[in-house]
């Protein structure tokens, strides 16, 4: 089979200055079987068409601004070859549940939002009430303890797990897959004190009981994070401390 | 600051988006056809109870071909229903193990899948033999 000379590009587009009316446009892009997709649009957007607009940084699939919909998918642009999309056409949307700022750039400002709800930062044992009289102890973790973490920690924020979420979209006020894999993170961290702050959102009705586990958050995320797994394993540790809340009023005070 | 004019995407059919949402959504319908096969069940004890002709007539309805589907596919579901649910049980139970040598996710699907085959055979032998 020969290369083909061009790919067809479709890119869901919208611009502020015409709210009323999304269109889809159609751009021929010189094939090149070791190009990416990312590629590709700045192909469009240095030769073809200066208006497109998208999000990029890396090209490496590590900074997660690249996100998009290709073929109704949730994916990294700079993540997928030509080759592997040929012979086309490829279908871009802007990532799926998102508010759209113009073209594939959506708004993120909701996930950051919920970023301080899940306190993502080690709580020291210094700043717990039962340490606070010892001294100050290094915080020593043995690489089988960091086994335990080390995944939900590869995430990028790239938000393609939120865009694999049907109850998010839904119901955008759930903490959502990244937000709470990064809280059983830190939950899961032997270094970390932090667990009791984290409960009022984990256990809040925009917390783990939200995840009806699709699952899809998963099998689209660049990372191998596994939000699904997170956040299900944080359901038993929630329903453990209702229970034991319940058959021992005040354990905690 | 004013917020950024932007546009808000509807969910309207939403599981038409992606065969991963279709997957789930039929896992979960499998839920409802199996209360649906424990409710018929029900009936029939209720009919046992209410004397031989009612239990003759509740009889005839689940050997009747319409009856014989049904099972057919109340069987279907279970077993996506078992499936599905094995293959999740890792992630919905605390990590199992000491850190450094945690029970592999194939590990537990072997235990689950044995363990219902245990109970299974164990039922089979019991209403074939025993009794
Ligand atoms: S969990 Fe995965 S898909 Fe979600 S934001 Fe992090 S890296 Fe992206
Ligand atoms: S450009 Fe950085 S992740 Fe794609």
């Amino acid at each position: 089979m020969t290369d083909p000379e061009t790919i067809l590009i479709e890119v869901l587009r919208w611009h502020p200055d015409t709210p009323e009316a999304p269109w889809w446009q159609s751009y021929e892009v010189p094939y090149r079987a070791d190009a990416t997709l990312l590629e590709a649009l700045q192909t469009i957007k240095d030769d073809l068409d200066g208006t497109l607009t998208f999000r990029w940084s890396c090209r490496m699939a590590i900074c997660g601004s690249c996100g998009c919909m290709v073929n109704g998918r949730p994916e990294l642009s700079c993540h997928l070859l030509l080759r592997d999309l040929a012979p086309g056409p490829v279908r871009l949307e802007p990532l799926a549940h998102f508010p759209v700022i113009r073209d594939l750039v959506i708004d993120q400002q909701d996930f950051l939002d919920k970023l301080p709800a899940v306190g993502a930062y080690l709580v020291p044992a210094e700043e717990t009430e039962a340490a606070a009289a010892a001294p100050a102890a290094p915080s020593r973790q043995t690489p089988a303890q960091m086994a335990d973490y080390y995944q939900y920690a590869q995430c990028i924020n790239c938000l393609l797990c939120y865009s694999a979420c049907p109850q998010y979209g839904l119901k955008p006020d759930f903490l959502g897959p990244a937000a709470l894999a990064l809280m059983a993170r830190h939950d899961a961290d032997s270094r970390d004190h932090g667990q009791a702050g984290r409960r009022a959102a984990r256990d809040a009705d925009t917390g783990v009981w939200d995840c009806t586990l699709v699952g899809h958050c998963t099998e689209v995320c660049p990372q191998g994070v596994d939000p699904a797994r997170a956040i299900n394993r944080n359901k038993t540790a929630s329903a453990r401390d209702y229970v034991f809340d319940l058959l021992l009023p005040g354990r905690r005070r | 600051m004013t917020p950024l004019p932007t546009w808000q995407r509807g969910m309207r059919g939403w599981w038409r988006r992606d065969p991963a949402f279709r997957r789930y959504l039929l896992r979960e319908a499998t839920s409802v056809a199996i209360g649906a096969y424990a409710l018929m069940l029900l009936a029939g004890l209720g009919c046992l109870v209410a004397g031989p002709a009612a239990w003759q007539r509740w009889e005839g309805l689940i050997l009747s071909p319409v009856g014989l589907l049904l099972q057919a596919v109340v069987f279907a579901a279970a077993v996506i229903h078992a499936v599905s649910w094995f293959r999740l049980m890792p992630l919905t139970i605390p990590p199992l193990g000491r850190p450094g040598r945690r029970l592999a996710d194939g590990a537990i699907h072997a235990g689950a899948w044995a363990a219902s085959a245990l109970c299974s055979l164990g039922l089979l032998g019991w209403l074939v033999y025993g009794a």
